[in-house]
């Protein structure tokens, strides 16, 4: 149905688009740049890895999971840290570095639990090929139709919930003006744990789907952190469609890009596959600061359809 | 009633009040009344646990709200009207009463957003529209509508008047004047535009440099030989 680059390309994008929506909610609820995704994502793979291993069967029911216990993982950072030092009213540097801390515990923690497998187990977690489990789907890897199906699911879950129900509205309004929501009789300490509910098991479902088209590692979520990142800036971090969004492009443009340059240029290029994203992130800084979210496409649009007129007369 | 006691407050380290004393008493209009830089908005972020309290009691109806958040001040049957910012524009207008409604049933939510609705007639025909598409006498309105929705004992309103033509200044103000006469709400008003504000009010306090100069009735500062002058920019009272 796809052709191998294409199916690996949407997978990839896919779980991108997924880690980068959740660091944009983070951001734009609790202003932190949330590296602590790495070890999130990280742990989502390792979340369907074990329940896979142990107890088999169709290894995309065991999702649900992996984006619980990045919910869980979530709750932790935000009761733990991030919540003592928004009442503080720590700096935006202060926040981010205390994730960057969380992260390494968590790093930590996947690498003891690694040691735990191999040993007791005998199971080889420091680099797994999850794709080998996947199942074939109209001639393709199942990942290659099921992870676009979920990322779209989710975002389409995220947009019910943040428009037809209360609390999804009240998310809104403390986005926008958390001093007047607060004021409204609105708990904004709610809103803040139910971004890191959402956020943290975007983060772990991102993870879990990444597996599907790369070697799942100890280290798997801090090689994609910039990724993550540049997927969130092109979004603009100001709306959570936008980082979706920014995360499938950049996701997409990376996988895609790179197998374009390699038949253009030669296979040595492969190498230099991480400084794609990079560059989208510099172009977007540089060209259109605010990102996706920042462009006026309608007026873009008239400019480019009265362009288009004036060539032709 | 809303007492505040020999109130010291500011933003993290910042004293911006000094020994403020205070009385909002029940279904009056208390107007605060002062310079830029005054400390006003302060004092209306301190009774909303915004800002900081060092020292010093916000006291209403016996409960003591000193450094209380705000979701716990609003619950209390405290209304906050801010200057800037005091709609949500991103959302529509009935998200907007919504969420200015938050602690309400549903039930209470729909007969309350009706009977604000019936007030500000205005409202109506753009219900479905972002509050951000209004005019900036339209959003005054919501604004008021909003914190309406809140059933509240008391309403902090904030310089309502700011940037608003003189008719619409002269429209906003009956309508907070209507708050107290016909819904009997007590009302802590801010106000810049000294006239109109004093002139509604029934006592007034004078705020300069974070210290209380004058307290007494609304009416007798409006009417302050110097005071008014020297301050308020008032020449002359008609």
């Amino acid at each position: 149905m796809f052709p191998p680059w294409l199916a690996g390309g949407l997978v990839y994008a896919s779980a991108l688009s997924l880690t980068a929506g959740g660091i944009t909610l983070l951001y734009i609820t609790t202003r932190t740049f949330n590296f602590a995704h790495a070890g999130m994502a990280t742990f989502g793979f390792y979340i369907t890895y074990i329940f896979y291993s142990f107890r088999g069967g169709n290894l995309y029911q065991y999702l649900p999971l992996s984006f619980l216990f990045g919910s869980l993982l979530g709750i932790i950072c935000y009761i733990g840290l991030n919540r003592p030092l928004l009442r503080r009213q720590a700096s935006i540097v202060t926040l981010m570095m205390s994730t960057l801390g969380y992260d390494l515990i968590l790093l930590s923690i996947i690498q003891m639990l690694c040691d735990y497998l191999s040993y007791t187990f005998k199971l080889y977690p420091r680099r797994v090929t999850m794709s080998a489990y996947d199942f074939k789907m109209f001639g393709t890897s199942a990942a290659s139709i099921i992870s676009p199906i979920i990322a779209i699911t989710i975002l389409t879950l995220l947009h019910l919930f943040l428009t037809r129900t209360k609390f999804g509205t009240s998310m809104r309004a403390t986005i926008e003006n958390p001093i007047l929501a607060s004021a409204s009789g609105i708990n904004s300490d709610k809103v803040y744990l139910m971004s890191w509910v959402i956020g943290g098991g975007m983060a772990a479902l991102g993870g879990a789907v990444m597996s599907l088209t790369m070697t799942g590692t100890p280290v798997m979520g801090m090689t994609l952190i910039a990724q993550m990142f540049a997927g969130a800036i092109l979004g603009g971090l100001e709306s959570i469609y936008g980082g979706i969004l920014g995360g499938f492009i950049v996701g997409l443009a990376e996988y895609v890009g790179i197998y374009y340059l390699a038949v253009m240029v030669g296979p040595w290029v492969l190498g230099y596959r991480m400084a794609l994203p990079l560059l989208i992130m510099v172009i977007t800084l540089l060209l259109f600061p605010r990102g996706l979210a920042g462009i006026q496409w309608s007026y873009l649009m008239k400019s480019i359809k009265r362009a288009r007129k004036g060539v032709k007369s | 009633m809303l007492n505040i006691k020999n109130l010291y407050s500011g933003y993290i380290k910042l004293k911006i009040l000094f020994d403020i004393n205070l009385e909002v008493p029940t279904r009056e209009i208390t107007v605060v009344v002062g310079p830029n830089g005054a400390g006003k908005t302060t004092l209306l972020n301190s009774i909303m646990g915004i800002a900081t309290v060092f020292a010093g009691e916000i006291i209403l109806d016996g409960i003591r709200l000193k450094n209380a958040p705000p979701y716990k001040v609003a619950q209390l049957g405290i209304s906050y009207v801010p200057q800037m910012g005091n709609v949500f524009a991103d959302l529509t207008l009935r998200e907007n009463l919504m969420m200015a409604g938050y602690m309400l049933s549903k039930e209470e939510l729909k007969n309350k957003t009706d009977q604000v609705l019936d007030m500000f007639p205005v409202l109506k025909g753009f219900i479905q529209r972002k509050a951000g598409t209004l005019s900036g006498g339209e959003r005054r309105m919501l604004a008021i509508a909003m914190g309406l929705m809140r059933k509240p004992k008391v309403m902090l309103l904030d310089e309502l008047s700011t940037d608003l033509a003189p008719l619409i200044t002269k429209r906003v103000m009956e309508s907070i004047a209507r708050l107290r006469d016909e819904l009997g709400i007590t009302i802590l008003l801010v106000e810049q535009m000294a006239k109109r504000a004093l002139e509604i009010g029934d006592k007034a306090y004078l705020l300069v440099s974070g210290e209380i100069k004058y307290s007494g009735k609304a009416s007798d500062l409006l009417h302050h030989p110097e005071l008014s002058k020297l301050y308020l920019g008032i020449k002359e009272v008609e």
